[in-house]
């Protein structure tokens, strides 16, 4: 555990240093994601959002982050910390973050590995979105599913027909991955 | 059936093992009868004298057959015992040898009689023992070795070993001093002689001329083999190596070098001995290129010609007996190699002037001098297989001269490279030395070896927290200067550069001390002799406008297709190395930060200062600001200029404002008979746009009522001129010229403006009224430390003083010493300094630090406004990440906080602590931080 650690670590320190010398055309590419990635995370971090929060990874290249999205009040997800990836690509913003679920969650639009249908992060992706907006999203999706296009149809159903059911399977599936 | 009852059995196996015990033992039979191993040295003379007689005359009988093979044995047996006679070396011991090894040996070869002819008889034997030799005939007795000289090479032997060897031995193991090997060459040589004489006088003239030279060698080789057998080669190579040292010091002229390093100034009187011939760097340089050819051929000094002679005569003498030869010559390249090294250092450490002609100094001295003492030396003790070596043929060929050349250029270079920092310090006074430099990296290895040895010196003596950024930086600079001389290409001084940047990106003030420096005065740095001794890096501004004029010359881009002298990167560039300007200093110290942001940031900043200052004009801040725009572009220092322009406008503004409003009377003078009628006091501004200035910490206080109304009117003026803006005062920003009319003085200084508040505050009550500091700071709603700092400031001017703790009066009149003692122990809570000029002394003290721990506690404020910032950044990592260690959190810290995270882990550890007791964090196992939910 601590060997591993201290290799990633290591290779932060690595990147960080890369990220500094900033010779190659490669390098200028992630440079300016990384530039624009921080500047996301620094208005996250000047203007928090209640109910949501992202941090990118210690692996040091800011394009892989972890994001916390506390359920919405007057949901079945109340309460809940719900925490997700965002691995963003090489020509970020002009393509979308790749976002899953990481705690297993019980949702209409999302299925059981975690891949989430939400049109934004799909075709109606645009470069105006960013970490906050898509963080948003989904925390109002949890709040209304998009029921006309279900990854889990049973929760679909289930949604329309008996709440009560919903959130005893919300609780259910739900496993918090705060200390693993 | 020989005795060789001396030897012990011990030695006999040693010597058995080296030599064949039957060339040993296998004696001729006659020679038993001679007995000379065990006879006592009278009766052998004797004894042998009177055979010798006897056998010469049985010898003569024998001579009318000695044409006929010996089929005879009598007769041949009795010219073989006279033969044997006469030749046999009489066991003396050493002691003679050795006592006469000054001499020119003939006394002791008379002595031994091998100088004196062969009677007539013996000398029909020799000759008929020779002519049987010559019909290499074996002889009856089959085994033994019938041939007179194979029984001399055994007689030599034998006698080499029986009497001499010993001694040798043991002059080698006693004796220390520095002639042991010319001694043991001298006593070796004479033996040698003692050996030889006889073959060499009567014997060799009856062989044929074709076999002389035969015979000799062989006789010679033999006596080769048993010295080199009998000394441990090992001990003399150590002594052979310090003789040869000690002589080739003075030949190659280095022993000179030393003495002028050490006696450097003051000789100089002796210099104008006209001395032609010097190997000395300094002297050479000094002369033409023509008496520079014939320096260190010409006009040799007259002890190095006599080292020569000497070395060469004992050379000649340690080959003759066997001691030269490959083995010496091992011996001889070591030495040789050493003086190389040590002619380096002696010649060119230190000396690192321009314009350098250390490599053809160099290249000289190993042409004349180095590889004359090469030739020399290595024409006398070749290796004796050689032995047919014409006389014209060299050891040496051009070749391996210029070889040396190379290995010298080498040793120079290392002795450079070695130096190289001390000679970056020098800089520019020492690009000698890298011009030097510049004939060694011609190579990968030796530029490998350059840039590594000069990291590992770094990393060594600059680039640790003793050294102090501007001191790193100006090293930066010099070492840029220095390695574009070196390598233009800049691929050397891209790989040295590398650490350096490194370690100067991880220093806090490394922006700071750029900017500053850029911002310096230039007319300064011409006064000053040192531009680097302050802490301002006064040289950045020359070279700023320096590199300006520079860059407008050259436009050099990569597609310049009609660059002559274009060539490609060398093969040891780095895959990711950049082609850069790298002479570009600027452009280096620059380009050290990733984002121009942080740059920009602080030129705001320190521009800030700059300009709030009282000053006539800006004008150098402006020229700079045009200067770095050429590099940063406009649109990133917008805001500079914004700031540029603000203070220009003000000027125009504020005179508007100021005759608008009435409030530019003539110079009122506040001749004050105070405090009845106080005149207005005149109130200049300056007008910033707050958006484009940086942070900048203010106080907060309340003005004295004049100034506030002066500063509504102002205001007023301005909206008037400028309806959609407004004015907010800050009111901790500026200077205040004070005039204090006391009891007995009056004083006159320009203060900040709480300074002057707090004094003012003093001013409007009756005399000798006290105030206390919390009194002040409700009045004038500042903060405590600040009007702590301000009455201390006063009462550091004598103005104020304290008569209790916190509580202060104005100091109408000057105390008497007495008076000072008396108030001091009446103000019981002061203590009572010994003398008034003391009490200043320690009252300015305590100013400078209440205001110091003032300007300190605005700083904190701010800093923990930042940190608030921070702990955003540590709340959204905990909360995503988990838990961690604050390790981990400061290293996230530091990549995802633009700009970079300003605290130690200490510093960190501390506000994570507070967040703790606020409980806001818990510490869970493994010393993690937690979030608590």
């Amino acid at each position: 555990m601590d060997y591993t650690m201290e290799d990633t670590q290591n290779s932060a320190l690595d990147a960080l240093e890369a990220s500094k010398l900033n010779t190659s055309g490669q390098r200028n590419e992630t440079q300016s994601v990384t530039k624009r990635l921080q500047a996301e995370l620094m208005q996250l971090m000047i203007q928090p959002s209640p109910g949501i929060s992202a941090f990118p990874d210690a692996d040091g290249n800011l394009l892989s982050w972890t994001a916390t999205i506390t359920g919405p009040t007057e949901t079945p997800y109340e309460g809940l910390n719900l925490k997700l990836t965002f691995a963003f690509p090489n020509n970020y913003p002009y393509s979308a973050p790749t976002v899953l679920f990481k705690t297993p969650i019980y949702h209409p639009n999302v299925d059981f590995s975690g891949r989430i249908c939400l049109d934004i992060l799909k075709d109606k992706w645009s470069a105006v979105y960013n970490v906050q907006s898509v963080l948003l999203s989904l925390q109002s999706l949890l709040g209304e599913p998009n029921n006309a296009s279900p990854l889990n149809a049973q929760a679909a159903e289930l949604w329309d027909s008996d709440q009560e059911e919903f959130k005893r399977h919300v609780l259910a599936r739900h496993r918090d991955l705060d200390d693993d | 059936m020989l005795s060789t009852a001396p030897l012990n059995v011990g030695r006999r196996r040693v010597f058995g093992s080296v030599f064949s015990p039957a060339s040993l033992e296998a004696r001729p039979p006659f020679a038993s009868s001679f007995n000379h191993d065990q006879t006592p040295f009278a009766s052998f003379q004797s004894n042998g004298s009177s055979s010798t007689v006897e056998t010469g005359s049985q010898a003569t009988a024998l001579s009318p057959g000695q044409q006929e093979p010996p089929a005879d044995g009598e007769g041949w047996d009795r010219a073989w015992s006279a033969a044997t006679a006469f030749l046999s070396v009489p066991n003396r011991g050493f002691a003679p040898i050795y006592e006469s090894r000054e001499t020119d040996g003939s006394e002791i070869l008379k002595d031994w009689n091998r100088l004196s002819p062969p009677s007539k008889e013996t000398g029909e034997a020799l000759a008929y023992l020779t002519a049987a030799a010559q019909n290499t005939r074996p002889s009856p007795g089959a085994t033994e070795p019938t041939d007179l000289f194979s029984w001399y090479g055994d007689e030599i032997r034998r006698h080499f070993l029986m009497n001499l060897r010993g001694g040798l031995y043991e002059l080698l193991r006693t004796s220390e001093n520095g002639s042991l090997l010319r001694t043991i060459v001298d006593c070796l040589q004479l033996a040698r002689r003692i050996y030889l004489a006889p073959i060499v006088h009567w014997l060799l003239p009856l062989l044929p001329t074709a076999d002389q030279g035969r015979v000799l060698t062989q006789l010679q080789r033999g006596f080769h083999t048993v010295v080199s057998y009998s000394l441990p080669w090992s001990e003399i190579s150590k002594i052979l190596a310090e003789e040869l040292a000690q002589e080739s010091l003075v030949i190659l002229g280095i022993d000179t070098l030393f003495e002028e390093s050490n006696s450097d100034e003051s000789s100089q009187d002796g210099m104008d001995v006209d001395r032609q011939y010097s190997v000395s760097y300094e002297e050479w340089k000094q002369e033409t290129t023509e008496a520079q050819a014939h320096m260190m051929t010409e006009g040799e000094q007259e002890n190095v010609t006599m080292a020569r002679d000497r070395l060469l005569a004992f050379l000649n003498g340690l080959q003759l007996v066997g001691l030269g030869g490959d083995k010496a010559q091992k011996v001889f390249a070591g030495v040789m190699n050493i003086m190389m090294t040590e002619f380096v250092r002696a010649a060119y450490t230190g000396k690192w002037e321009t314009p350098t002609t250390a490599t053809q100094h160099l290249r000289h001295w190993i042409e004349n001098v180095f590889a004359r003492l090469a030739v020399q030396v290595l024409a006398i003790i070749h290796t004796p297989s050689l032995g047919n070596q014409a006389s014209g043929a060299l050891d040496v060929s051009f070749g391996d001269v210029e070889k040396w050349q190379e290995m010298g250029i080498a040793r120079l270079g290392a002795l450079r490279t070695s130096e190289l920092f001390d000679v970056i310090v020098e800089w520019p006074a020492s690009s000698g030395a890298v011009e030097d430099l510049r004939h060694f990296t011609t190579h990968p290895a030796a530029r490998a070896y350059v840039t590594q040895s000069f990291i590992a010196i770094l990393n060594q003596r600059l680039l640790h927290p003793g050294a102090s950024t501007v001191e790193i930086l100006q090293l930066y600079i010099s070492i840029i200067r220095a390695f574009h001389l070196l390598d233009p290409k800049g691929v050397l001084l891209d790989r040295i550069a590398r650490p350096i940047r490194r370690y100067l990106r991880d220093r806090d003030d490394t922006v700071k001390v750029i900017v500053s420096g850029l911002l310096a005065e230039p007319h300064a740095a011409d006064k000053q002799a040192l531009p680097s001794s302050g802490d301002t890096l006064v040289e950045l501004s020359t070279e700023l406008a320096k590199a300006h004029q520079l860059s407008l010359q050259s436009n050099t881009s990569e597609l310049d297709w009609d660059d002559m002298n274009w060539v490609p990167d060398p093969v040891d560039a780095a895959p990711d190395y950049r082609k850069s300007k790298s002479s570009d200093v600027i452009d280096s110290l620059i380009s050290l930060f990733e984002s121009k942001e942080t740059f920009v940031k602080e030129l705001q900043a320190l521009l800030g200062d700059r300009l709030l200052q009282k000053r006539e004009d800006f004008d150098q801040e402006m020229s700079v600001l045009e200067l770095l725009k050429v590099r940063f572009g406009d649109s990133a220092l917008q805001a500079c200029e914004v700031m540029l322009k603000d203070i220009s406008d003000s000027r125009r503004v504020d005179s508007s404002v100021r005759k608008d409003q009435g409030l530019s009377k003539p110079p009122a003078r506040m001749h004050s008979k105070r405090p009845a009628q106080v005149q207005i006091p005149q109130l200049h501004a300056k007008i910033l746009s707050r958006f484009f200035w940086p942070e900048i910490q203010d106080q907060e206080f309340k003005v004295p009522d004049e100034i506030a109304y002066l500063q509504h009117r102002y205001s007023t003026g301005f909206e008037s001129l400028k309806s959609s803006r407004k004015l907010t005062w800050r009111n901790g920003l500026g200077q205040v010229t004070v005039e204090l009319e006391l009891g007995d003085r009056s004083f006159i200084d320009e203060v900040s403006t709480w300074q002057a508040t707090v004094i003012y505050a003093f001013q409007s009550d009756q005399d000798d009224a006290t105030k206390t500091i919390s009194d002040l700071a409700s009045e004038l709603n500042m903060a405590a430390v600040l009007v702590r700092s301000a009455c201390l400031f006063w009462v550091s001017k004598r103005i104020l003083t304290e008569v209790h703790r916190d509580t202060f009066r104005v100091l109408e009149y000057l105390p008497t010493e007495d008076e000072q003692q008396g108030g001091a122990e009446a103000g019981s809570g002061v203590e009572g300094p010994g003398s008034p000029s003391a009490d200043t002394a320690n009252a300015a003290a305590a100013a400078e630090a209440a205001a110091a721990e003032a300007a300190k506690e605005t700083a904190e404020a701010a800093a923990m406004e930042k940190m608030n910032l921070y702990w955003q950044f540590i709340v959204g990592m905990l909360t995503n990440q988990g838990a961690m260690p604050l390790q981990r959190i400061v290293m996230m810290l530091k990549i995802v906080v633009p700009g970079g995270f300003p605290f130690s882990n200490e510093e960190l550890r501390e506000f994570l602590a507070g967040m703790v007791s606020k409980r806001k964090l818990e510490i869970v196992s493994g010393g993690n931080y937690k979030l608590v939910h």
